[in-house]
C-alpha cells in the first residue's frame, strides 16, 4: 500500500486513541476536583496539564482546565485537536475507509467544532464526546478488514496507549487525593471493573502495577506492547517494509514488561518511564521503516 | 370513634433557612442554586434522569425498573452534628450487639427483666435456629442502617433500627457521583467528606468475619436475583468489592462446607454477605418452600465453616416493639446515657397506652412492629375514617404486631420541583455503619430520603420517596494548597507530544495547488498533473 496511506492509518489510530484517553482523563479529573475540594484548584489543574504537556500560566479553576484540555483544532494534544487531526487523516484516506467510519468521525468532529464538549456541565458534555468516540471505535471494529492498513492503525493505537497510560500515571492522583485518587486513575483508564476483579487492595501502588503490568487488561502497557508486537510481526510476515529494528524495539518492551520480576514501586515507575521512551523510539522507527524508507527527495538543479 | 379533631400546627425544622434567611453553612449552596437558576435546574434534572437511566442506577418497584429519584439539592451536615451522629450510632450498635449475643446466648437481659421475655420470644424475627451459633469475631450486625430524623428543635432522633438487610448504600455513592456530574456548581466552597471508602471497609469487615482457620477467605454476596428491588445494589457492591454475586442455586453444602459451582469445579465459600431474608436462607431449617436459599447453610454456620452476614435472627433487635427498650439496653450493657434519643413509642400490648393511642389517633402513626419499607403504616392525620377503623381492629386483634408513635414533623430540606423551582420537603437520614469486630465505621454521609409529595412524611423509596446526596462537611481541615509541596513529580519522561510531521492535509502550497487542480478540472479536461513525483 502507499506509504502515505499507511501513515494516515497510523496517525488515525494514534489521534483517535489520544482523543478518547484525554477526554476520559479530563472527565475523571474534573469529577475529582468537584467532589473533593481538599486540594486547591490551581495545584489540581497543574498536575493534569503537566502530564498532558499543555501550558498552564493562567489556569486557576476547574472551568479553565476544561476549556484548556478540550482545546482547539490547532493543538492535537487536546480533545478537539486530536479529533480534528484524526478526521484530517481519515479524510485523506476516505476511499480506503468504510463510509460508516468516516461519517461517525466526521460528525463527531463537526459537533465538537460546534461546542459539544463545552455545552452544559463538563461531566455531561465529556460523556457525550466519549460516546461519539466509542461509536467510531465500534464501527472500526466491525467494518475494517484485518489487513495491512488495520495493522498500521493498530500500531499507532497501541503506541499512543502506552504514552497516554504513562501520562495518566504521571498525574499521581493518589498523592493528592489519597482516598478517591486511585479510583479516578482507574476510571480514567476504563479499568475500574477489571482492577476490582483482581481483588487487589485499591491503592496507588497496586493501581500502577495493574496499569503497567497486567496481562489481560487491554490498556495496560504490557498488553499494548504485546498487541503492537503482534501487529509488527504481521507486517513482517507480509514482507512489508523494513521492520527489523521496530520488531526488536517492541519485542524488548513487551518482554521487559512481561518478565518483570518482583515489581516494587520504584521498579514499576522505572518500567513505565522506560516504556514511554520505548514507545517514542518505536514511533520514530515506524516512520523510518515504512513511511520514509527512501528518504526525502530533494530537487536540485 | 375519634377524639376531638385537634390538629396542632407544628413548624418543621428547616435545614437550610433559619429566622433570617439561609443559615451560614448553607449560604454558599443558596448562592450557587440562585446562580444556576430554575430554568437551568430543570435542564439539569433532565440530564440527571438521562444519567441515571443510562447507568442503570435503578430499583425495582412492582414489575418496573426505575431510577431512584435523586434531588439536585444536596443535604448538608456539619462536622459537629456528624460527630454526634457517629457517636450515637456506634453506641447504639455496641448495645445491640450485646443484646443479640445475650438473647442468642445466656439470656441474662431476660433473666434480669430489663426487657420482657415475651416481647423477645414473640418477635417474628426471633429464630431459635440461631441459638448457639457463635460468630467467629463476635459480630452479628456487620452492616446496619439506623434511621434518624431531626425533630422540630433540630435534634437528631432514632426513628428505627435496620439490622437485617439495610439497603441504599449504593445510592449514597452513586448520588455523589451523579451530582458532581450534572451540577458541579454546588460543590464550590464546600469540602465534603468522601464516601468512596465504603466498599473497601465492607470487604475488610466481611473478611474479618471469616471462620478463624481461614487465611484468605472467599467472600460472596448472596442475592435473591435480578427481580429483587435492590438487585442493582447487590451487583454494585459485588463489582466494587471484586467478589462473586451468587444466587442460592450457585451454592451447595456438603459435609457442613459451602461450595460454589465454578467452571473449575467446586470452590469453598467462607463468608456469605446475604441480601435475602432469614426465612429464605435454608429450606432445611426455615421456610421449606424457599428456592432462594441453600439447604444445609445453617448447619454449616453452626459448624463454624461459613460466616453469614448479617447474622440470622438479627430482626429481634430491630423489632419496632423492642426499639423502645433500646435506651434501657444502652444503659444496661454500656452504663452510658444514649447519645441519640428515641422517638416516643407506645407499647400497644399495654392497655392504658393503647387507649391513649386510640384517643389521640389523629396525631399518631401506627406501624407494624416487624415491618419495613413503610408497608402497612397508617398516618393518623391523613388516614381515612375507613383506614382508622381497620387499623384499630387490627391492633385489637394483635397488639404485639403493632406500635404507635406520635407523628413527628421531621425536618425539611429545599428540594427541586419539576419546573425547577425549589420548595421544602421532609427528609430523614440513614447512616450506614460497618462493624469489623474491632471498629465500627460509620460512612460519612448516609442516605437522605426525601418525601417528594408536598407535606408527605413517608420517605420510603417503595412509597414514592426520593433521595438526596448527603454531605458531611469537613470543617476541620481548611482547604489549602499544602499537598502540592509534598507531591514528588514523577514525570521523569517529558517527551514532546508526538504529532504527524507531514500533515495529511497540509496547510501550505500543496493546498493551493490541489485547489487549482480542482478548479481547472471544472473548466477543462484535466491536463497531466505535474506536481507529484
Amino acid at each position: 500500500m502507499l506509504s502515505r496511506i499507511a501513515e494516515s492509518f497510523f496517525w488515525l489510530g494514534r489521534y483517535l486513541e489520544r482523543a478518547e484517553a484525554t477526554a476520559r482523563m479530563l472527565a475523571e479529573h474534573h469529577q475529582l476536583l468537584v467532589e473533593d475540594q481538599s486540594v486547591s484548584d490551581d495545584v489540581a489543574c497543574a498536575v493534569l496539564l503537566d502530564a498532558l504537556s499543555l501550558p498552564h500560566e493562567s489556569i486557576a479553576t476547574g472551568h479553565d482546565l476544561v476549556r484548556t484540555v478540550v482545546g482547539t483544532e490547532l493543538l492535537p494534544s487536546t480533545v478537539v485537536g486530536a479529533v480534528s487531526a484524526a478526521r484530517d487523516n481519515a479524510r485523506a484516506i476516505r476511499d480506503s475507509l468504510s463510509g460508516d467510519i468516516f461519517e461517525a468521525l466526521n460528525s463527531a468532529h463537526l459537533d465538537l467544532s460546534r461546542g459539544l464538549a463545552l455545552s452544559g456541565s463538563p461531566g455531561v458534555a465529556l460523556y457525550k464526546v466519549l460516546e461519539r468516540l466509542l461509536v467510531v471505535n465500534g464501527v472500526i471494529d466491525w467494518t475494517m478488514p484485518r489487513d495491512e492498513a488495520y495493522r498500521f492503525m493498530g500500531i499507532g493505537k497501541e503506541l499512543e496507549r502506552i504514552d497516554m497510560i504513562g501520562r495518566l500515571l504521571a498525574v499521581r492522583h493518589d498523592q493528592l487525593w489519597p482516598t478517591a485518587g486511585p479510583l479516578a486513575t482507574l476510571r480514567a483508564a476504563g479499568a475500574l471493573s477489571a482492577f476490582l476483579r483482581t481483588g487487589a487492595p485499591i491503592n496507588g501502588e497496586e493501581v500502577r502495577n495493574f496499569l503497567v503490568l497486567d496481562a489481560t487488561f487491554p490498556r495496560s502497557m504490557r498488553s499494548c506492547a504485546a498487541d503492537a508486537e503482534d501487529a509488527v510481526r504481521y507486517l513482517d510476515r507480509l514482507g512489508v517494509g523494513d521492520g527489523g529494528a521496530l520488531l526488536r524495539e517492541v519485542g524488548m518492551l513487551r518482554s521487559s514488561l512481561e518478565y518483570a520480576t518482583h515489581p516494587t514501586a520504584a521498579n514499576v515507575d522505572r518500567l513505565a518511564s522506560e516504556a514511554r521512551l520505548a514507545a517514542v523510539r518505536a514511533s520514530d522507527e515506524v516512520n523510518r521503516a515504512f513511511f520514509r524508507q527512501h528518504g526525502t527527495i530533494i530537487w536540485s538543479h | 370513634m375519634t377524639g376531638a379533631k385537634q390538629t396542632a400546627v407544628i413548624t418543621p425544622f428547616d435545614e437550610m433557612s433559619g429566622e433570617g434567611g439561609p443559615r451560614a453553612t448553607h449560604a454558599a449552596l443558596h448562592r450557587a442554586l440562585e446562580f444556576v437558576g430554575p430554568l437551568s435546574l430543570a435542564e439539569r434534572a433532565r440530564q440527571r434522569d438521562a444519567y441515571l437511566d443510562r447507568h442503570g442506577i435503578t430499583f425495582t418497584l412492582g414489575e418496573r425498573e426505575r431510577p431512584l429519584p435523586m434531588d439536585l439539592v444536596p443535604r448538608l451536615i456539619t462536622g459537629e452534628e456528624w460527630t454526634r451522629i457517629e457517636q450515637g450510632v456506634v453506641q447504639r450498635l455496641r448495645a445491640l450487639e450485646h443484646f443479640l449475643a445475650d438473647v442468642y446466648g445466656s439470656g441474662q437481659v431476660l433473666k434480669e427483666q430489663i426487657i420482657p421475655r415475651s416481647l423477645v420470644t414473640s418477635s417474628t424475627h426471633f429464630h431459635r435456629q440461631a441459638w448457639g451459633i457463635e460468630p467467629p469475631n463476635g459480630v452479628r450486625i456487620h452492616v446496619s442502617g439506623i434511621d434518624l430524623i431531626r425533630d422540630e428543635q433540630g435534634e437528631f432522633r432514632v426513628l428505627e433500627d435496620n439490622l437485617r438487610n439495610p439497603s441504599g448504600v449504593s445510592y449514597v455513592l452513586e448520588n455523589r457521583r451523579t451530582l458532581a456530574h450534572v451540577l458541579p456548581e454546588v460543590f464550590t466552597n464546600y469540602q465534603v467528606r468522601s464516601v468512596n471508602e465504603y466498599p473497601e471497609k465492607l470487604l475488610e469487615a466481611l473478611r474479618a468475619a471469616a471462620p478463624v482457620d481461614v487465611d484468605d477467605p472467599t467472600v460472596v454476596i448472596l442475592t435473591p436475583g435480578v427481580h429483587n428491588s435492590a438487585h442493582y445494589e447487590h451487583a454494585f457492591l459485588a463489582r466494587h468489592m471484586g467478589v462473586e454475586l451468587v444466587e442460592g442455586r450457585d451454592l451447595y453444602c456438603r459435609d457442613s462446607t459451602v461450595y460454589m459451582r465454578t467452571t473449575s469445579g467446586p470452590r469453598p465459600v467462607h463468608v456469605i454477605y446475604r441480601r435475602i431474608d432469614d426465612d429464605f436462607l435454608d429450606p432445611v431449617h426455615l421456610r421449606p418452600d424457599s428456592v432462594l436459599g441453600v439447604p444445609g447453610l445453617i448447619n454449616a454456620a453452626r459448624a463454624g465453616k461459613v460466616s453469614i452476614a448479617n447474622a440470622i435472627g438479627n430482626g429481634v433487635a430491630d423489632d419496632k416493639a423492642v426499639y423502645s427498650y433500646v435506651p434501657d439496653l444502652i444503659r444496661y450493657y454500656l452504663g452510658e446515657e444514649p447519645v441519640l434519643p428515641n422517638v416516643d413509642t407506645y407499647d400497644l400490648t399495654n392497655i392504658e397506652q393503647r387507649e391513649h393511642v386510640f384517643a389521640n389517633i389523629e396525631r399518631m402513626v401506627i406501624k407494624p412492629s416487624d415491618g419495613s419499607g413503610g408497608y402497612g403504616l397508617v398516618m393518623g392525620p391523613s388516614a381515612t375514617e375507613r383506614e382508622i377503623v381497620d387499623v384499630i381492629a387490627a391492633v385489637n386483634a394483635d397488639p404485639r404486631g403493632w406500635i404507635a408513635q406520635p407523628v413527628v414533623t421531621f425536618s425539611t430540606c429545599p428540594t427541586v420541583l419539576e419546573d425547577g423551582s425549589i420548595e421544602p420537603r421532609h427528609v430523614d437520614l440513614r447512616p450506614f455503619a460497618v462493624n469489623d469486630g474491632k471498629n465500627v465505621f460509620v460512612l460519612p454521609g448516609g442516605l437522605s430520603r426525601v418525601a417528594l409529595p408536598k407535606g408527605s412524611l413517608v420517605v420510603n423509596s417503595s412509597q414514592g420517596g426520593g433521595s438526596k446526596d448527603t454531605w458531611v462537611l469537613d470543617d476541620t481541615a481548611p482547604r489549602s494548597a499544602a499537598p502540592s509541596i509534598n507531591v514528588p513529580r514523577l514525570t521523569v519522561v517529558d517527551t514532546d507530544i508526538p504529532e504527524r510531521a507531514d500533515a495529511p492535509i497540509s496547510h501550505d502550497d500543496r493546498i493551493v495547488q490541489q485547489e487549482r487542480q480542482q478548479q481547472q478540472s471544472l473548466l477543462c479536461v484535466n491536463q497531466e498533473g505535474r506536481a507529484s513525483c
